[in-house]
């Protein structure tokens, strides 16, 4: 009997013992990494003809200022390549890329032939020793050689992060010039980085809030063009503008397009009131959303269409509320201290930009469609009209600064609030509006 | 009398107690903190004064200027800023940007993309790696001994031994004579090379260490079926039961805790790792993964990679694959590995310092890359 006791003891111990032991693989959870900029190298485009020289060197430099501009990459000088690329087809040295710790290649030619451009390139993950994806060409004529870069940009942009990019987009803003209180505005529309300004209009009306059409083909803005402001659509390709029809002894402003693009949301005040409209752009037919004796405004599409995000001060303080886009009963969404206003709905569908007012200071700043999870984003004398890039990641508004002197600048900061820089215009700017990517 | 006495005695008690033991209550007298005073004049306390006055008048006159209200806002547009706006310059002769260009406003032509493009060549193996593919077909290391010129063959006299000693002198004064003993060479000195892999392990051929005790999944389920077909073939009278043999049954126990049992033939043996040792190895990962540049959505995609290490503790990059995955979508959990990987790759680019004697516990791992910690929040 003993002797069995002891046996089973000895089995428990020993079950025991081999229950600690390592089954299978050693498994370990990676919970915590760091962020920082990816390394990457884009050395000079290789010049398939004597004449693409300077076109090689400058595509290189657009592509890498983009990628360098999102603060997700960080371009490895050329002065620190062990070797370079000097044919395009050529087999890529990766001990000598590793060795800068270059993670990412992007490697390119060019052929210019007369007014026509042709721009190939690659992209490498240098520690995984093989291609990213296929290798691409794009055609087009060289005037548009930026935009050359831009795609370029994209889809390196793409590959690596897994999202959609956004260099190959434009925005339209209002340029502004000279004192506060002489200040000109005219529309103008530049690339997402300021390059290749444009206007629209002149500065003998004051014009406002421009905003983008779901393709990119046309802007709405508010022009005090006959002394009142009056909302008009404005045909990008022939620059000819037309007023939108509103009610007769009313003032109509901040307009947004719906994303099929084929209907209005503005806002209208009549007397001390300011409620919300959609105005069908084919039939002019307007219809009434809300009818509170407070003021409805700035109202933003959530992306399908079925939704409008909007601010209202009908609880006493300017806050943020969404309802149907058919109208109807509206929930509101902002619940912090201080005034929330100019919502704009993101891209992707599940965050809300807004500006904020608290304690004498404006922000910038995204939160849940259902207004959990706010982050304020930037804090400064006057942050305002946050606009979103195409891929929902970046975030562009203008900041202006104090004093009768102060100037008005674009500014973008991504959503996490890093990367918060200037956008490089000839003069001022504000109410900066994100085109979608260019086709 | 007594009264007295006693009012006396404990008087007396008292005060002895407190010549005796009054120094432990003493209290230390406390540090007295001296400050440095200058002496100024009157004219620069004035002036002093004067200096803490200015802030007043200065926030009156950079008192900022209310902001302007966009219209979007919701404030209806203050009639007196109209006018300002509309006050027509004298109309100057349109500049070149004041028109609007409409040729350069027109889109691009279409960008064509070919996906088909020249197919590079093969590029050159990557010598400079220092994980992994010639790792798998192990080359002998030439060993450090071999001299470009023939070694001088040792004296016949000495031979290999396993501990170096010298010679033992006879001692001249003194002492006990110790037993002579012949010197024996160095074992680097043998005449013949044998190599690393060539030379046998002193090692155990088997672990001491105990296997794991659950079987792998098809060795309980073989075992299950056998034990399922010897019921059915089992007589339907049991025999009446023996005396267990317990001695049998020590004997199978401890077998079974030596590692003798082959079911398990994929279990690592040796010692585990300690939780020190894995927590360097986790750290040693994170310092590489970069998680940046990820998606949203690849930030909300775990996956757990699997790896195989050199006994170096370098990663065999052909080894580096998807094991699992948990949310996001293909796109992401295909971002999130190649994160993953580049991470494994980078850190382990100089071998993950990893203790050698338990190789066999470290030479396959299962990376788990959760970033919920890391999500934009």
């Amino acid at each position: 009997m003993m002797v069995r006791i002891f046996t089973t003891l000895m089995a428990l111990m020993m079950t025991a013992t081999l229950s600690l032991a390592q089954q299978g693989p050693l498994r370990i959870e990676i919970t915590e990494g760091v962020i920082e900029p990816l390394p990457f190298a884009t050395p000079d485009f290789v010049a398939e003809n004597g004449s693409s020289t300077e076109m090689g060197t400058e595509l290189a430099r657009v592509v890498a200022a983009d990628l360098q501009n999102t603060g997700l990459f960080r371009e490895i000088p050329a002065r620190a390549y062990i070797s370079n690329v000097t044919d395009f087809g050529s087999a890529i040295q990766y001990p000598d890329w590793k060795a800068i710790n270059a993670q990412a290649l992007v490697t390119g030619a060019v052929n210019v032939s007369g007014n026509s451009l042709t721009v190939k390139f690659r992209l490498y993950d240098i520690f995984s020793g093989a291609e990213l994806g296929n290798g691409l060409q794009f055609q087009g004529t060289t005037e548009g050689w930026r935009r050359m870069a831009h795609k370029v940009s994209d889809a390196v942009y793409s590959r690596i992060t897994g999202e959609g990019g956004y260099f190959d987009s434009r925005v339209v803003f209002v340029s502004e010039m000279g004192p506060k209180n002489k200040r000109q505005k005219r529309l103008a529309v530049m690339d997402y980085d300021g390059a290749g300004v444009k206007y629209l209009t002149d500065s003998r009306s004051l014009v406002l809030a421009p905003r983008f059409s779901p393709t990119g083909d046309r802007v709405l803005y508010t022009s005090y063009e006959t002394g009142f402001p009056r909302i008009y659509v404005l045909d990008v390709g022939s620059v000819q503008h037309r007023v939108l029809e509103s009610g007769e002894g009313s003032i109509s402003f901040a307009p947004r397009f719906s994303p099929n693009g084929q209907t209005v949301v503005y806002s209208q005040a009549t007397g001390s009131n300011t409620d919300i409209y959609t105005m069908d752009i084919s039939s002019g037919r307007s219809t009434r959303l809300t009818s509170a004796p407070s003021i409805e405004t700035a109202p933003s599409y959530s992306p399908d269409g079925n939704s409008i995000v909007f601010e209202s001060d009908r609880s006493g303080a300017q806050q943020l509320y969404i309802m149907s886009a058919n109208g109807g009963e509206a929930k509101r969404i902002s619940f912090g201290q201080g005034r929330y206003g100019t919502p704009v709905w993101s891209p992707r569908g599940d965050l809300v930009a807004f500006t904020k007012q608290s304690k004498g200071r404006f922000h910038i700043g995204v939160m849940r469609i259902d207004g959990s999870e706010e982050r304020l984003l930037t804090a400064s004398f006057l942050d305002e009209g946050p606009t979103w890039s195409p891929n929902g990641r970046v975030i562009m508004f203008h900041r202006e600064t104090q004093g009768a002197g102060g100037r008005s600048t674009l500014y973008s900061v991504d959503i996490t609030g890093r990367n918060l820089r200037p956008v490089r215009t000839p003069e001022g700017g504000s109410d900066p509006s994100w085109s979608p990517l260019q086709k | 009398m007594k009264t007295g006495q006693v009012i006396s005695a404990a008087g007396h008690a008292t005060l002895i107690g407190w010549m005796v033991f009054g120094g432990i209550f003493r209290t230390e007298q406390l540090p007295i903190e001296a400050t440095e005073v200058s002496v100024i004049s009157g004219e620069a306390f004035a002036a002093l004064m004067a200096a803490q006055d200015s802030p007043t008048s200065q926030s009156e006159i950079t008192q900022p200027a209310q902001p302007v209200v966009d219209n979007e806002t919701g404030a209806v547009p203050e009639p007196e800023t109209v006018p300002e706006q509309e006050i027509p310059e004298p109309a100057p002769a349109p500049a070149a940007d004041d028109a609007p260009d409409v040729s350069e406003l027109s889109p691009l032509p279409n960008a064509e993309v070919l996906v088909e493009t020249p197919v590079l060549p093969t590029p050159e193996p990557d010598v400079a790696v220092e994980a992994p593919e010639s790792n798998e077909t192990p080359v002998p290391q030439a060993s450090i001994r071999v001299a470009p010129e023939p070694v001088i063959a040792p004296d016949p006299e000495a031979r290999p031994d396993l501990v170096e000693q010298e010679a033992v002198q006879q001692m001249v004064t003194g002492g006990t004579v110790a037993e002579p003993k012949e010197a024996t060479a160095a074992e680097e000195a043998a005449s013949e090379i044998v190599t690393e892999a060539e030379k046998p392990s002193a090692a155990p051929e088997t672990s001491l260490r105990p296997p794991p005790l659950r079987p792998t999944r098809s060795a309980v389920q073989a075992a299950e079926t056998s034990e399922l077909a010897a019921e059915t073939q089992k007589p339907a009278v049991e025999p009446a039961a023996e005396e267990p043999n317990t001695s049998s049954a020590v004997d199978d126990a401890f077998a079974e805790a030596l590692g003798q049992d082959s079911e398990t033939p994929s279990a690592p043996r040796g010692p585990p790792l300690s939780a020190g040792e894995k927590d360097a190895l986790r750290v040693a990962v994170q310092q590489c993964w970069n998680v940046g540049s990820l998606s949203s959505l690849a930030l909300e995609t775990t996956v757990v990679v699997a790896v195989s290490l050199t006994k170096d503790g370098k990663p065999i990059v052909s080894s580096i694959r998807e094991v699992d995955s948990e949310g996001g979508t293909s796109a992401s959990v295909k971002q999130a590995f190649e994160t993953a990987r580049r991470a494994i790759i980078r850190c382990g680019a100089r071998g993950f310092q990893l203790p050698s004697d338990k190789y066999d516990q470290w030479k396959d791992i299962e990376m788990t890359f959760n970033p919920e910690r890391m999500r934009i929040k």
